[in-house]
């Protein structure tokens, strides 16, 4: 197996990762989009507009905590003991068929690809999500990060002056910040919990903008001399410094998570739901040169009433997602963007005494939309009732390995703790090429 | 022989094809029909010397059958399909099917007391009133919001007729109620239990209750309704099981009761024909089947059941019930126990005592 050069963690940032700044014909513009903090001024320059989407690649992540059913969603069952009440319906793309709970995504199938083989073995929720955020089984003594973390590190710009990931999980239940793991507090997520606005960005009336200007050289200053004479890859020495780099960059992004500044005819097609209103900030942070984007929709654990409870998140979910997929195509990013529905595992095909399913993950899907994917694949098929995969199964590892060279990722890429190496994808995990493009 | 509802005990319990969800009964007789999780209609005679479950045949639905109705020698079938099937009780045969009756899937149909109407209700909102012999649409009554505060969509589950049929009530997902004019359409009454509607909107952000029940009392002047209380885990049906009553024209509210011992939704309601006490059923991951003094409020007998009830129906005398479930059909039994011999002699004298006299 080749390897790509060792990329050792403190040291500093492959300038091929960083293309956007290293792009000569958008220099001078790219320079103005550094000093002026008001990002989405900014874009409306269609040079650094146009380069952004040129250049750039995205995620957002569709998290649907608790674990969304895939008979009720990406691989139904018709007229099967499991199948339950909904039917299949048909989609733009011939012969592939999805649960009738999502109409608006059945018109919407050509950047879709299904994976339906998912097959994890980790059936509880804290489990499972790690599995799921991390692409690996957690090691004992080794922290790993999630994949926010690793698509800021690798599709972040060293720079930026917008956070490289952001999370947003508003829900209690099941409610988990995300890990950058070894690669240290830079990668770390913005967490949103309570607000769709990140709490305390504004600068205190008390202090002025120079003032505050004058703070942060002083800060800078300080930090410089500590590092001094210090092992330049001390990890944590550099997170504190990054953090504190970005920290104005972040007080003038406010904008970045308000809705009021969009028209009201996108308003109004996203609508009120207040998933639906993170995908449309989703989708600006995402113009705006955001890196990965975690939208979560909690909680889909449907061990009670599972199809009361797909009806009501599946028509969020379907509205949400395919407006925002639309959204996207038409300013011309879903083809740098990659939509991915996740969640910690599926549901059981058995139905329990209360109409619910419990959790599964021997046998469930997941779905990516955009950048790098083969609209309209699906990969993988389950057996008549949906207990076990029948071709093509595959685990967290090599959707990971997917998810990466979807984005024109290294998916062997390694990085490094000390001497060991650590490659991004879970050892030995190769990409589904069947739906990449 | 007088049904006592203190002696409220299970007395056949078999399985059933599929989740049984919907059922009517033949008027004096054992004889049920029962719609299923696999599509089917079936009849069940529990009087039977080997009763077997017998499939309707026909074209039929295309999903889980949700509800049935008796309307005369007719059975009308609902579905998650937004169908209704029409079947002859006696050939076991489909009659007519009306495609498209509903825009999404249909909760519950009802006949009404002379057989000549059926009433559909669904997720589209909307109250559809049927003719029975000619399957025409009569009438389309909306009151019923198809979203819900939080701009998800709204489900109507529950519809029943009052006893002389002048009145049909609706009650859906957020827990409004609507009394309508059966002869007129119009309009005559609507209360609010919003307590029915168990939106989180903080842990979880959904919700799976709503008033899934629904009886007048058989002089019509109560009207009750079942659902689930609050929620805290909203994944499972982890609320106290509740119901509401109401003297409706007065929009005044009797009664609101709840059971923390056997949680989950309230199916089925019935009044007994005096109006002295009230059946529920229903369940969480199991089941139960309650009674209720209505006056006070006070439960007079409870029994966990053997499955998560979805419907029941009282026979005449109101001392057997008739209940399909999750993948099994029961009767209860509520017969006052006949009186000992010696009792019976004094009465018998006292009755000759009485002629003498």
């Amino acid at each position: 197996m080749t390897r790509r050069p060792s990329d050792f963690l403190a040291a500093s940032e492959h300038v091929s990762r960083r293309g956007f700044l290293g792009a000569a014909a958008a220099g001078a513009a790219v320079a103005g989009f550094a000093e002026d903090m008001t990002v989405l001024d900014v874009l409306k320059n269609p040079v650094i507009a146009a380069e952004i989407k040129k250049q750039q690649k995205h995620v957002i992540l569709l998290w649907l905590a608790g674990g969304a059913s895939q008979l009720e969603t990406w691989d139904p069952k018709p007229g099967r003991p499991t199948g339950g009440p909904f039917m299949p319906i048909s989609t733009n793309v011939p012969g592939v068929e999805i649960s009738e709970l999502l109409p608006k995504m059945a018109g919407r199938m050509q950047n879709t690809a299904i994976i339906r083989s998912l097959s994890t073995g980790i059936g509880d929720h804290g489990g499972g999500a790690s599995l799921m955020e991390t692409g690996r089984r957690k090691e004992q003594g080794l922290q790993y990060p999630d994949l926010g973390a690793i698509i800021a590190r690798e599709l972040g710009r060293t720079d930026s002056q917008v956070p490289d990931y952001v999370s947003f999980y508003t829900s209690t239940e099941g409610r988990r910040k995300g890990t950058s793991g070894f690669l240290g507090a830079r990668f770390a997520p913005m967490f949103l919990s309570d607000s769709m606005i990140p709490p305390n960005i504004r600068r205190l009336e008390a202090v002025s903008d120079v003032d505050h200007k004058e703070r942060a050289d002083l800060r800078a200053l300080l930090a410089r001399r500590f590092t001094q004479g210090r092992d330049s890859r001390n990890n944590v020495l550099g997170s504190h410094t990054s953090a504190y780099q970005r920290v104005r960059g972040i007080m003038a992004s406010e904008k970045l998570f308000s809705i009021d500044d969009e028209p009201t005819a996108v308003r109004d097609k996203y609508g009120p739901t207040q998933f639906a209103q993170q995908c449309l900030i989703a989708r600006r942070m995402v113009e705006a040169g955001v890196p990965f984007v975690k939208v979560a929709r909690a909680w889909w654990d449907s061990h009670g009433q599972n199809f009361e409870t797909h009806q009501e998140l599946c028509a969020d979910l379907d509205h949400s997602m395919s407006t925002l997929l639309d959204d996207l195509q038409e300013r011309g990013l879903l083809k740098n963007t990659l939509v991915i529905t996740l969640a910690e595992f599926g549901r059981t095909p058995k139905i329990n005494a209360s109409l619910g399913r419990d959790h599964f993950a021997n046998a469930w899907s997941t779905s990516l939309s955009g950048c790098g994917i083969k609209g309209g694949s699906v990969y993988g098929k389950t057996d008549a009732d949906g207990q076990n995969v029948a071709e093509g199964k595959i685990g967290a590892g090599q959707l990971f390995a997917t998810i990466f060279k979807a984005l024109g990722i290294d998916h062997e890429k390694e990085y490094f703790i000390g001497a060991r190496p650590l490659p991004i994808s879970d050892f030995g995990a190769q990409p589904i090429d069947a739906v990449l493009a | 022989m007088a049904a006592d509802p203190k002696q409220l005990k299970l007395a056949k319990n078999v399985g059933s094809q599929g989740i049984a969800f919907g059922l009517d009964r033949v008027p004096e007789s054992d004889r049920i029909f029962y719609g299923s999780s696999d599509f089917k209609v079936y009849e069940y005679d529990f009087g039977a010397a080997k009763p077997v479950s017998t499939v309707f045949e026909g074209e039929g639905h295309q999903s889980y059958v949700t509800t049935v109705a008796l309307a005369g020698k007719t059975v009308v079938s609902g579905s998650y399909d937004r169908r209704l099937v029409w079947w002859d009780t006696e050939t076991r045969k489909q009659v007519r099917v009306t495609k498209d009756a509903h825009g999404k899937r249909i909760r519950r149909v009802a006949a009404s007391p002379d057989g000549k109407l059926v009433v559909s209700v669904s997720d589209d909102m909307d109250v559809k009133v049927w003719d029975v012999a000619s399957g025409e649409l009569k009438a389309t009554l909306k009151d019923h919001k198809p979203m819900t505060p939080h701009n998800y969509p709204s489900m109507l589950y529950a519809v029943t007729f009052s006893k002389d049929g002048k009145w049909l009530a609706t009650a859906d997902k957020v827990g409004h109620i609507v009394v309508w004019d059966v002869a007129t359409g119009k309009k005559l009454k609507t209360l609010e239990s919003p307590a029915m509607y168990t939106w989180d909107p903080r842990q979880r952000r959904h919700s799976i209750g709503g008033i899934r029940s629904i009886a007048f009392s058989h002089d019509g002047k109560l009207l009750a309704v079942g659902g689930i209380g609050k929620i805290g885990n909203i994944d499972h049906l982890g609320g106290p099981s509740r119901i509401e009553l109401f003297e409706w024209q007065a929009g005044k509210k009797l009664h609101q009761l709840e059971d923390a011992k056997y949680k989950g939704l309230v199916e089925q309601i019935a009044f007994s024909p005096d109006g002295g006490w009230f059946i529920v059923a229903g369940g969480d991951h199991n089941g139960f089947i309650s009674v209720y003094e209505t006056k006070s409020g006070k439960l007079i007998k409870q029994e966990k059941a053997p499955m998560h009830v979805h419907q029941f129906v009282v026979n005449e005398p109101h001392d057997t019930v008739y209940a399909v479930g999750h993948h099994r059909l029961a009767t209860w039994e509520l017969k006052a126990p006949a009186p000992k011999k010696d009792e019976a002699k004094k009465d018998e004298a006292k009755k000759d005592g009485e002629k003498k006299k």
